[in-house]
């Protein structure tokens, strides 16, 4: 089984420790349209500037809650859609990585010919999206997914034989007696056996089909399985057979994991590193151990608190979060999570619509607002029915009562007959720091920009 | 309920691939056939297949042409009941009894070349349309609101007058408006269907697109199609019937609607049998289709099928 | 050790007035391949102001057990095979009156309880609310049906009955034309003034920001979340004095969960309401109830407060279930797995539906159901090993101990 994958590995420029996938600045945005002729208004910005890496033999956890896009992401990397910006590398090496984010560094029109053809080597040979022929198939073999419902992702008319088998007919590995041989011993390496190879999707159990996905995934001998939610569906007591079965797996046949999930109890357990993810971007990553017992970042804070945790200690109360998930199509200035941040600093990307919200929220000033005049995101004019209402809004926000957080990051307020003009400190967009070796986040509070504050 | 623990059905032990889908099919069926309303209408169409392939037997095939209504003028508008006219004869002599019998042949003509040829017709731009999305949707599915515009009767209509009457002409107005519900319904199951997760799995697997279509989306998608064009068997036919009514077709053929229309004349003077046969066939041949397509989507629904 | 029926063992020493008792419910289901035994002899008591979580995995029959008190059990193929549900209304308390079985009471007294003095929420709140009201006349709804009295308050007590009617949601056509007219308009908009305000106070108390603006928005417009806290101001809306929320977070992010938790719980306190938590999820039951019962294959397994049962677990599948669930203290690959799957409840024979799983299982288990005995001060547990040790070779105080953190 090794030479199919020394096989693919011909194409390689070095055989050495490297990373299975490289991500660099990844970005997924889906178009809205709105109107008649369907013209594009804005974009869903569902994964947005997003650069890991995951190394051979590890399990990356990708852990976060709804929106954050994580399972875009898990799509994006197995194939299944392609990113919208940035790249994701297959089987990149540190030294062919180093160049290329020297070439990227520099803008198109000014890198050399020589950079030009540099990247276009590298790309031909990693980018997922440009591979073709030989290095498409390595890449296609090495990287296979499992979906979370089991349900959906087995064809309801096809028998199990044959869903299992398909990739091997597929690659044009096996045919005939030796293929149902190869598929009964698939199906045994999950637990299952040569009397489910005729039998239909619909009569087995949740965690059944979770098994037959699990061996359709390693038909090809992969190095690479993108888990996304495996155990999520499944009862407690066939979670933990899975998820056995799974490190089993791992054990015996040197995979290479990324487990996507939104328990943080199962990701934990599976996970060698983990990444935190929120509104489409990492906001901390380090080790396990590291994440839960040390975590850097006020949401990863947020999720364990909100965690019920069956070890927890006796006294410990769960904590949610306040508001909502932002709109992705318009994600928050500086730091995303600012708007639901408990411990959000004056640094941390205040903007127009936070004052909006906090007015619409605490008050009822807005009920008179007429219009509102962006000139950035930092920087608008609202306009009301009567200057009574104006006068009213610039007091409460000049008057004490705006959260201490949010007013010395508010650089002028004044009222002009019947406008107020807010006028916020522009910031930029946070960015991830090693804070610790092996450990990234992205919050101020941690990172050197802790000095600014 | 999900919190129910259904039953999984008991299995013996599976030998081959063919053994069971055999098996699969023979679960269908008899539960098809456990509707006893079904049951009635599956009677009635193989009787009527049966008399349509037993014609030649049944009845002195017409020289030269067996489609063209035999004509006695020995013998006209003979009431039922008379020696070597059980059903009676026609205006022209024809006998009632030939014209159903032929006229069945002309119906199974009809009816399966119509639906064949709309149901491929509609897979394929209702596919395109679905599978492939974007532009190609948009364009399609503008034609398809286009045909959708005009009433499929006056369109076939139309159509029919325009290329002249005659029965072959009838079949290829029918194909060209009746395929656009096809293609919407298949448009939607496979836009459903492409949502699943085991879409995606072939394609991570590295099966070509076209592959993933006659393998995953297309099985999953037909099953609709596949009720539709049941229950089409009966209404083309009807259809077929109202526009030789019209006069569309040619005179004197075999055919139920051209009978019912020839033979309405005589209505007002008593003479009610030369309509009243064939008409009668019509109706039967309609609901027959009709009650086995409500009994085959019963069973082929997907609630039911997963069990 | 006394045998007593587990409805016993909460009334013995309790504190609170029993609000209701599920006493040996049986609730059978026709399929083709027979009668599922979904839910068999289940008996727990729900006492005043305390919450009751009800654990289990998939099929262990808790939802049918929890619709079973409102009636909304499907029959068919819904059959109901035996025992009773008595409910308390606090009316009844006070009066020093008695119960009523819930499952035998009139329609109409049905109706009179569903929304007022039991109210549930369900799973995804997206399902149970109707995309086509407003949330305010969603809400109103309630009001309507149950509190119309105090809706009619301010018009004094000549009220006329075309108004009365109108509170009820009784008006025929001509009736509601009338209704158009000035001289009834007026009122009529009292009272819909009535409703608002009653609806704006329920939405605040779930601290949902901004009510008003809230009523005017349709489901659609809504967060999980939010929807979820619209559903608890609706469930809560008439005081009732059972709220029964069949895994009402499960759709909802672990940080929103929270949330909700912690409302469910605040309220609770504050209305001294009794809660009947489902949920397929042992940390979460254990965060918020004060007794939990455990489920297995349609019958009760285990009963006790939560600190007692997550201390000691008696009953396997308890044990084996907390030991599935993973912890910072797991190795991975050695979550301890239960093996084999839960049995067909198919015309079930009797014996321990646990034995063909149970590490501790001998042949008495596959040949007797077991009792539910009280093993201790108000936890009881229906396992043979408690009731005749010696015909499994090990006594209880020799079950491996079981160490998890507890209150």
């Amino acid at each position: 089984m090794t030479s199919l994958r020394a096989q693919s590995l011909e194409h390689e420029e070095s055989v050495g420790d490297r990373p299975v996938m490289t991500l660099l600045d990844v970005e997924k945005h889906f178009p809205i349209k709105d109107g008649v002729l369907q013209k594009v208004v804005g974009h869903v910005k569902a994964v947005d500037g997003v650069s890991l890496e995951i190394r051979r033999g590890e399990t990356l956890g990708l852990v976060g809650e709804s929106g954050c896009g994580k399972t875009t992401l898990g799509r994006c990397i197995s194939g299944i859609t392609a990113p919208t910006g940035g790249g994701i590398y297959f089987r990149l090496s540190d030294a062919d990585r180093a160049a290329l984010e020297d070439i990227l560094a520099v803008p198109g029109k000014e890198r050399t010919p020589e950079q030009r053809k540099r990247m276009e080597q590298i790309d031909s040979r990693h980018l997922i999206t440009a591979l073709t022929g030989d290095a498409w198939r390595a890449y296609r073999r090495n990287c296979q997914v499992v979906f979370q419902d089991a349900f959906s992702s087995l064809n309801p008319r096809q028998l199990v034989k044959d869903i299992v088998g398909r990739p091997l007919r597929i690659h044009k590995e096996a045919s005939g007696a030796e293929l149902t041989e190869r598929v009964v011993s698939l199906l045994e390496s999950v637990g299952m056996g040569r009397q489910h190879l005729f039998r239909y999707p619909h009569q087995f159990s949740g965690g059944q089909r979770q098994r037959i996905s699990i061996a359709r995934a390693l038909a090809l001998d992969p190095e690479f399985i993108v888990l996304d939610e495996p155990t999520s569906a499944l009862d407690v007591s066939v979670q933990a057979q899975i998820l056995n079965l799974l490190h089993e797996l791992q054990r015996d046949r040197g995979l290479t994991y990324l487990f996507i999930s939104h328990d943080l109890g199962v990701v934990r357990l599976m996970s060698d590193r983990i990444a935190v993810m929120y509104l489409g971007q990492v906001v901390e990553q380090g080790t396990a151990t590291e994440l839960f017992e040390r975590p850097r970042h006020p949401y990863t804070e947020a999720l364990l608190a909100a965690n019920p945790d069956l070890d927890a200690d006796v006294d410990k109360e769960i904590e949610g979060l306040e508001g909502t998930v932002p709109d992705p199509a318009n994600p928050p200035e500086g730091c995303r999570f600012h708007t639901r941040c408990p411990v959000a600093t004056p640094i941390c990307g205040w903007e127009v619509d936070d004052a909006v919200t906090w007015l619409s929220v605490e008050t009822n000033l807005l009920d008179t607002m007429t219009a509102v005049e962006r000139r950035s995101n930092f920087d608008a004019t609202l306009a009301f029915a009567d200057d009574g209402s104006a006068e009213a809004v610039g007091k409460a926000m000049t008057g004490g009562s705006m959260p201490s957080a949010m007013s010395p990051a508010l650089e002028n307020v004044s009222v002009d007959g019947g406008k107020v003009l807010l006028r916020f400190l522009p910031v930029e967009p946070v960015e991830l720091e090693e804070v610790e070796p092996g450990h990234v986040t992205s919050c101020v509070l941690h990172t050197s920009r802790r000095r600014e504050l | 309920m999900a919190d129910i623990v259904q039953p999984r059905p008991v299995l013996p032990p599976a030998s081959g691939a063919l053994t069971v889908r055999l098996r699969r099919l023979g679960e269908v069926t008899v539960q098809t056939l456990r509707n006893p309303v079904t049951v009635i209408g599956l009677v009635i169409i193989v009787l009527m297949f049966a008399m349509a392939l037993l014609a030649p037997a049944l009845t002195t095939p017409n020289e030269p042409n067996p489609y063209q209504m035999p004509r006695d003028w020995t013998a006209l508008n003979e009431p039922p009941g008379t020696p070597g006219h059980p059903l009676g004869t026609t205006a022209h002599g024809g006998d009632v009894l030939y014209g159903v019998i032929w006229g069945s042949r002309t119906s199974l003509w009809l009816s399966i070349i119509v639906v064949a040829a709309t149901v491929t017709i509609g897979t394929i731009v209702g596919s395109l349309a679905g599978f492939i999305g974007g532009k190609i949707d948009e364009i399609l599915m503008r034609v398809v609101d286009v045909f959708l515009a005009i009433p499929e009767l006056i369109f076939a209509l139309a159509i029919a007058a325009v290329l002249g009457p005659s029965f072959s002409n009838i079949i290829l107005a029918l194909a060209i408006v009746y395929w656009v519900k096809y293609a919407r319904i298949i448009r939607g199951q496979i836009i459903h269907v492409k949502q699943n997760e085991y879409v995606d799995s072939a394609r991570v697997i590295g099966d070509t697109k076209f592959r993933i279509y006659l393998k995953d989306v297309l099985p999953n998608s037909i099953t609709p199609v596949m009720v539709q064009a049941t229950m089409d068997m009966g209404a083309i036919v009807l259809v077929g019937a109202t526009l030789s009514f019209i006069g569309l077709s040619e005179a004197g053929l075999a055919e139920w609607g051209v009978l019912v229309s020839e033979g309405q004349v005589g209505i007002s003077t008593g003479r009610w049998w030369a309509s009243t046969f064939p008409g009668l066939m019509i109706f039967l041949w309609a609901l027959a289709f009709n009650l086995v397509g409500d009994g085959l989507r019963d069973v082929l629904d997907p609630r039911t099928e997963s069990r | 050790m006394t045998s007593t029926a587990a409805a016993g063992i909460s009334a013995e020493g309790a504190t609170g007035a029993l609000v209701a008792s599920v006493q040996n419910l049986s609730i059978h289901f026709k399929t083709k391949a027979g009668m599922v035994h979904a839910v068999d002899d289940v008996s727990f008591d729900i006492r005043d102001g305390e919450t009751l979580g009800l654990v289990g995995e998939t099929g262990c029959g808790k939802s049918v057990t929890a619709r079973s008190f409102m009636r909304l059990v499907a029959s068919p193929p819904g059959v109901y095979a035996g025992g009773k549900i008595d409910f308390w209304s606090s009316e009844a308390r006070a009066a020093g009156g008695g119960p009523v079985n819930l499952l035998t009471i009139a329609d109409d007294e049905m109706l009179e309880i569903r929304g007022n003095r039991i109210a549930m929420i369900f799973q995804d709140p997206g399902k149970a609310l109707n995309p086509a009201l407003t949330i305010g006349n969603q809400l109103a709804e309630v009001f309507y049906q149950h509190r119309s009295d105090e809706l009619l308050e301010p018009l004094g007590p000549n009220a006329p009955v075309i108004i009365r009617r109108a509170a009820k949601q009784e008006s025929g056509k001509i009736e509601r034309v009338l209704l158009k007219l000035p001289p009834l308009r007026s009122k009529a908009a009292k009272v819909r003034e009535e409703v608002d305000d009653h609806v704006a106070a329920a939405l605040a108390e779930t601290q949902i920001p901004n009510p008003r603006k809230i009523m005017d928005r349709y489901p659609h417009e809504l967060s999980g979340g939010m929807k979820q806290r619209v559903l608890i101001a609706q469930a809560l809306a008439c005081n009732p004095d059972l709220l029964i929320a069949d895994e009402p977070t499960t759709a909802l992010d672990v940080t929103i969960q929270a949330k909700i938790l912690k409302l469910i719980g605040e309220l609770q306190q504050r209305r001294r309401t009794s809660v009947l938590y489902i949920s397929h999820d042992l940390s979460l039951v254990r965060e918020i109830s004060d007794r939990v019962a455990v489920m297995y294959a349609g019958r009760i397994a285990e009963i006790g407060r939560t600190d007692d049962v997550f201390r000691q677990p008696l009953h396997p599948y308890t044990r084996s279930l907390m030991a599935a669930v993973p912890s910072s203290r797991n190795k991975r690959g050695e979550l301890a797995a239960i093996e084999g799957n839960v049995p067909e409840l198919i015309d079930p024979e009797p014996s321990c539906r646990f034995h063909t799983r149970c590490p501790y299982a001998a042949g008495v288990c596959g040949e007797v159901d077991p009792r539910f005995l009280r093993h201790d001060f108000e936890h009881g547990v229906a396992c043979h090993i408690y009731d005749e040790p010696a015909e499994l070779g090990i006594r209880p105080d020799e079950l491996p101990s079981y160490e998890r953190k507890t209150r």
